[in-house]
């Protein structure tokens, strides 16, 4: 009896251990509503991710737990990985008189190949909750559980959130990649609350202001040095969310969150805000 | 030596066998570290347990556009009807807005269908807050008047004053309810009547999420037949520091540079304060070879 008794708890344990080494440590049980209208418009395109991996340098010993090997489970976090990846990459109008950026922008601040957005990064997940995402530098853009779990208390775990925490986190790389020290702050932005920023105690920034069409597309990296020709971390976010609610073809569902992030950070996270408003206030 | 020698001995050592093992082999306590050993590039793709599929393009193809579904059910069956609807509305494209917005345009009079929406609206905010959000945008699209007493409900839920803290200071339940208050708010400003528009001037006031109070002023502004009367009522409201959300430059779907740029330029010159100071730092190029595989242009869609 005694020895069914500790063949039982061996194996309870190894069940326990086993459940982290399987699901990670976010919760990989559920996807949103945004999520699942993304994907089932392409209902898992392997040809996109058997691409995506290498673009963005997923690594399997770091995804392996995480469904780089079941890739085709939305509700595993590679897979929403490259959900977020495909939204960047097919879902822009890419409307020069419109758009704040183009496809091929917002791709090389993603994506993991170095030029003159920054140098080689690669993408790691992460299950540290104090953070949406972080760039460790020299070249590790890591997203964490509050943009990928479900049932986490946040707002953020969707598509075009994840998506903008790529391109938010590639600016800190294109910070380091030019030299600009985002302001110094404790997380890489400027200590707050600051001006028009509420976020206590780092998190702000500043907005450029620019015209749209002044960056021909593939041109959101250049700088000069002065706040005529620069973007912040959190602006190149703003911009990305505003051109996926106002200038894309994803679902509703998706455009709805973007337009929702996106004024949201324009409220409460710029110095000298608020920043661009992304449409209209017309509920639907 | 006999098998059965001190087996109390034997099962501890077992235990203690299966835990180091699983420890070492699974890193079963490694919760919420920041310390993340660099993996090496992948020579092996990921895969997946399912047979490849049709590419998007032939997806989006074979999709009927233009056809939600109805919203005419009454009593039990306009549960079913909603969620249906919210289902279709989240995967709309863009040039099936219209056919979403006649549809529930034409529902507002049904009580059973603008009830159904804050059921649904309840369920989700505990469990999925894209569909919260989105189900909010929808009853706030119909303009129905039975629809008032659950946004203004919605916009006066409690506000967390803590919760899950980022490193940088958001409180994630915060900033999920303040969206969800936002929207809540278009929707009582789009409903335009006296009460709707009372709620939405005290919360440009009162509520303590610049997010809602920032939604508030854009949304009263924007429902404005009068844009100067509007204008005059919400500064009197609006709190003396936040005065600029006031004239928060808004580019519009579909808007062109022609028509955005020039009010881009009368905000800078009326707000010169708004201008960035130049960036920190010494602007220098580190640029050093690639030493990465550029996978090339993606799959053709």
């Amino acid at each position: 009896m005694k020895n069914y008794q500790t063949k039982t708890c061996c194996v309870v344990l190894m069940l326990f251990c086993l459940s982290f080494t399987v699901f990670g440590v976010c919760n990989q049980t559920t996807s949103s509503q945004s999520e699942r209208d993304l994907w089932n418009q392409h209902a898992c395109w392997q040809d996109f991710f058997l691409w995506q991996f290498r673009a963005y340098d997923v690594r399997e010993g770091n995804w392996n737990n995480r469904g780089y090997f079941d890739a085709c489970n939305v509700n595993l976090e590679y897979p929403k990985h490259w959900n977020a990846a495909y939204l960047i990459t097919y879902k822009l109008n890419d409307n020069n008189d419109q758009s704040w950026h183009g496809t091929i922008d917002y791709r090389a601040a993603a994506e993991a190949a170095g030029g003159n957005f920054h140098n080689h990064i690669f993408h790691l997940a992460i299950d540290d909750t104090s953070v949406f995402g972080r760039f460790t530098p020299p070249d590790q853009v890591k997203t964490s559980c509050l943009l990928y779990d479900n049932n986490t208390a946040g707002a953020n775990n969707n598509p075009a959130s994840r998506a903008g925490d790529f391109i938010h986190e590639g600016w800190h790389a294109w910070n380091a990649r030019w030299g600009y020290n985002g302001g110094g702050g404790s997380c890489g932005h400027f200590n707050g609350p600051n001006g028009a920023c509420s976020m206590s105690p780092c998190g702000c920034d500043y907005f450029y202001f620019h015209p749209v069409s002044v960056y021909v597309f593939g041109a959101m990296w250049e700088n000069n040095g002065t706040a005529s020709r620069f973007h912040s971390p959190t602006q190149v976010q703003v911009e990305f969310l505003c051109d996926v609610a106002d200038q894309s073809t994803a679902p509703a569902s998706v455009k709805v969150g973007a337009r929702s992030d996106a004024n949201a950070r324009s409220a409460a996270r710029f110095i000298n805000g608020p920043g661009y408003r992304c449409g209209d206030p017309r509920p639907w | 030596m006999s098998k059965n020698t001190n087996p109390a001995g034997q099962q501890l050592l077992l235990v203690i066998v299966s835990l180091v093992s699983l420890f070492l082999v699974t890193g079963c306590p490694g919760r919420g570290t920041n310390t993340t050993p660099e993996p090496t590039p992948s020579a092996n793709g990921p895969t997946a347990k399912e047979a490849p599929g049709p590419a998007p393009s032939a997806i989006l193809a074979g999709r009927t556009l233009h056809s939600p579904p109805g919203l005419t059910a009454k009593g039990e069956d306009a549960a079913k009807a909603v969620a249906a609807f919210i289902d279709w509305a989240g995967a709309s494209l863009p040039e099936e807005q219209e056919d979403g917005r006649k549809a529930l345009v034409a529902a507002r009079d049904n009580a059973d269908i603008v009830k159904a929406f804050t059921q649904e609206i309840a369920n989700a905010q505990r469990s999925d807050h894209s569909r919260a959000l989105l189900a909010l945008a929808l009853l706030g699209e119909m303009k129905s008047p039975a629809a008032e007493e659950f946004l203004r409900s919605f916009v006066n839920q409690p506000f967390p004053e803590s919760g899950t803290r980022t490193e940088e200071g958001e409180i994630l339940e915060q900033t999920a309810l303040a969206t969800l208050q936002a929207k809540a708010i278009d929707g009582l400003a789009y409903l335009h009547s006296k009460s709707a528009d009372e709620e939405v001037l005290s919360q440009v006031q009162r509520h303590p999420s610049i997010i809602v109070r920032s939604e508030a002023i854009s949304a009263y502004l924007w429902n404005q037949t009068n844009k100067d009367v509007g204008r005059r009522t919400l500064s009197q409201f609006v709190r003396k520091d936040e005065q600029r959300y006031l004239d928060q430059i808004t580019r519009q779907a579909g808007e062109r540079a022609a028509s955005f740029n020039p009010k881009l330029e009368a905000y800078l010159k009326a707000h010169p304060e708004v201008i960035a100071p130049a960036p920190e730092g010494q602007r220098q190029d580190y640029g050093k070879p690639d030493q990465t595989t550029n996978p090339g242009a993606p799959p053709k869609f």
